[in-house]
């Protein structure tokens, strides 16, 4: 299915669900651990769900009925997805260490390469 | 604003919101013209004794709730003693000593409070119980019926001023209250109790449409941007987050940002196979 395009919001969903991959959260929680506004974060969760990386189900019953309230949906990342994240995150992270194109001023890294 | 809810329908025995121990009385002889009511007026003072300085959510001493209760029991057509005992109803909260009451009004009304406290509402089998018009007047009613209509009697005045509990205990309250409560008032043959614990339960349940129409329908709206088939999902689930949105302001907001992102998310599922690059 391929991975979603690494955007730095994509980056800061993926991280807030791998916070605690076996806790199911629903979309303002994520908002909120993530930092994104809501809104953003749907087209996000829509688009990881497409690819496999997150699983979403709907609240059970018995729970919201207790609590008042309309029922939830619920994400979760799943075990492909954990381990892409993984991989995506980590790779972003390395590219970001690669030089920028020399154009742009960068500050010279403690890593010694100059 | 939002938590302002317009509650049910007004029922016309209910014209002022504290009734006083010489309106309870009146409606007592209306019903049992010849009865005893210097009982009641004790039992008022009781109450008022061993409930002062006992306030309600709202700020009302609790005294007023006591004779709130007994007046609803009263204008269902119960004798005297009932009454009596819905004055007393909650006074074992209190730091009466245990057999003061049944010293000054007797084994039976102690009894009789006693087994309102310990009976639950599931409890009580609605079948057997006919407080109706269709029943002869005066009313005699048995032990399970005085029960269960003291019990509704408190469940209503509870319900009528639920607006000063906390919201999560309001929604238990009128979820149980929509549950057992109303029914066993309608099977009991006791519409009006029955109809208004439903009113307001409902109300409570589902807050009223002007405080929440404007957002709810434009998520409505532009749910139709998405792809047919993936609508409702996200209607429910948009619904559900602004559900839990505590202000307007915050509800508001969230609309706002659903609709800036909507284009997006139509565009993600128009095309969901699309590989897209880094």
């Amino acid at each position: 299915m391929g991975s979603p395009r690494m955007t730095l919001q994509t980056q800061l969903v993926l991280r807030a669900l791998l916070e605690d991959p076996a806790k199911q959260r629903y979309g303002l929680e994520l908002c909120e651990l993530a930092g994104l506004p809501s809104g953003t974060i749907y087209p996000i969760l829509a688009r990881l769900e497409q690819v496999g990386w997150v699983d979403s189900t709907w609240e059970d019953p018995a729970v919201h009925k207790e609590a008042g309230r309309p029922r939830r949906r619920f994400y979760q990342i799943t075990k492909d997805g954990a381990e892409g994240a993984r991989d995506a995150l980590a790779r972003v992270y390395r590219a970001r260490k690669q030089p920028l194109p020399g154009w742009v001023a960068r500050p010279v890294s403690d890593g010694g390469a100059s | 604003m939002s938590a302002r809810r317009r509650l049910a329908p007004r029922v016309k025995t209910r014209p002022c919101a504290v009734p006083s121990l010489g309106s309870l009385l009146a409606t007592v002889r209306t019903h049992h013209p010849d009865s005893d009511l210097s009982l009641l007026e004790q039992a008022h003072d009781e109450a008022a004794l061993w409930h002062a300085g006992q306030t309600r959510r709202n700020g009302d001493p609790f005294l007023t709730h006591c004779v709130a209760v007994a007046a609803i029991v009263a204008d269902l057509g119960m004798p005297p003693a009932v009454v009596c005992a819905a004055l007393l109803h909650d006074i074992e909260d209190t730091s009466c000593p245990p057999g003061r009451v049944a010293e000054r009004f007797g084994q039976e009304t102690a009894d009789l409070i006693s087994t309102v406290r310990t009976t639950r509402l599931n409890e009580i089998p609605p079948s057997a119980l006919n407080l109706g018009n269709a029943r002869p007047r005066p009313l005699q009613p048995t032990r399970e019926e005085a029960v269960l209509a003291i019990r509704l009697a408190d469940r209503l005045h509870n319900m009528r001023t639920i607006t000063f509990v906390a919201p999560a205990r309001q929604h238990r309250v009128a979820r149980e209250t929509l549950e057992l409560a109303a029914p066993l008032a309608e099977a009991a043959g006791l519409d009006e109790v029955g109809r208004e614990l439903h009113d307001i339960s409902s109300a409570v349940l589902r807050p009223t449409v002007s405080a929440w129409a404007v957002t709810p329908r434009l998520l409505t709206v532009l749910t139709l941007l998405l792809p047919a088939p993936q609508r409702a999902r996200w209607q429910e689930e948009w619904h559900a987050e602004l559900a839990t949105l505590p202000t307007r302001r915050a509800r508001t907001r969230f609309t706002a940002r659903i609709l800036l992102s909507t284009p997006r998310l139509t565009l993600t599922l128009r095309h969901p196979i699309r590989q897209e690059r880094w």
